[in-house]
């Protein structure tokens, strides 16, 4: 997240919101947020909603417990999609960054 | 592993901010691009 966060102007400036989901409840986001200072938008998903839409509908997500990260662009089009193998395996912004301005923007 | 469907639609979702305020992906579409990012816990 501190790797995002740092990166944040730059997904901006190529027109990407970013939006986090998790599984903890609005005031557990609500104390994260202010604590790391995250521009995101911070999506309590308690109930894995999300989750479950996308591992049902997309099957892109196995439900494990890693992160992932996903990008859909303004067609609504998913174009990336990484699945974490461990808590640490996460993209680097970089590549997410070329792509978009390469392809998606 | 291969889970990834590239291309296709991703499906909609609609769900509150931690702030109340209500976020849905077709909120973006024709406007931003969107990282969703799936995190697994904070703590």
């Amino acid at each position: 997240m501190a790797q995002l966060r740092q990166d944040y102007e730059k997904f901006v400036k190529l027109d990407t919101e970013i939006i986090v989901a998790g599984p903890e409840k609005a005031e557990a986001f609500k104390d994260y947020w202010a604590k790391e200072n995250l521009p995101f938008i911070g999506l309590p998903d308690p109930e894995h909603l999300v989750l479950k839409l996308y591992g049902q509908e997309v099957k892109i997500f196995k439900l494990g417990r890693m992160p992932a990260q996903m990008l859909i662009d303004k067609s609504g089009k998913v174009r990336f999609v990484h699945y974490g193998h461990s808590m640490s395996d996460i993209p680097e912004n970089k590549e997410l960054l070329d792509l978009l301005e390469t392809q998606m923007s | 592993m291969a889970r990834v469907e590239l291309n296709v639609q991703a499906p909609d979702f609609k769900l509150d901010d931690f702030n109340g305020k209500s976020v849905s992906l077709s909120d973006y579409k024709n406007k931003k691009n969107v990282m969703v990012v799936f995190n697994r816990g904070f703590f």
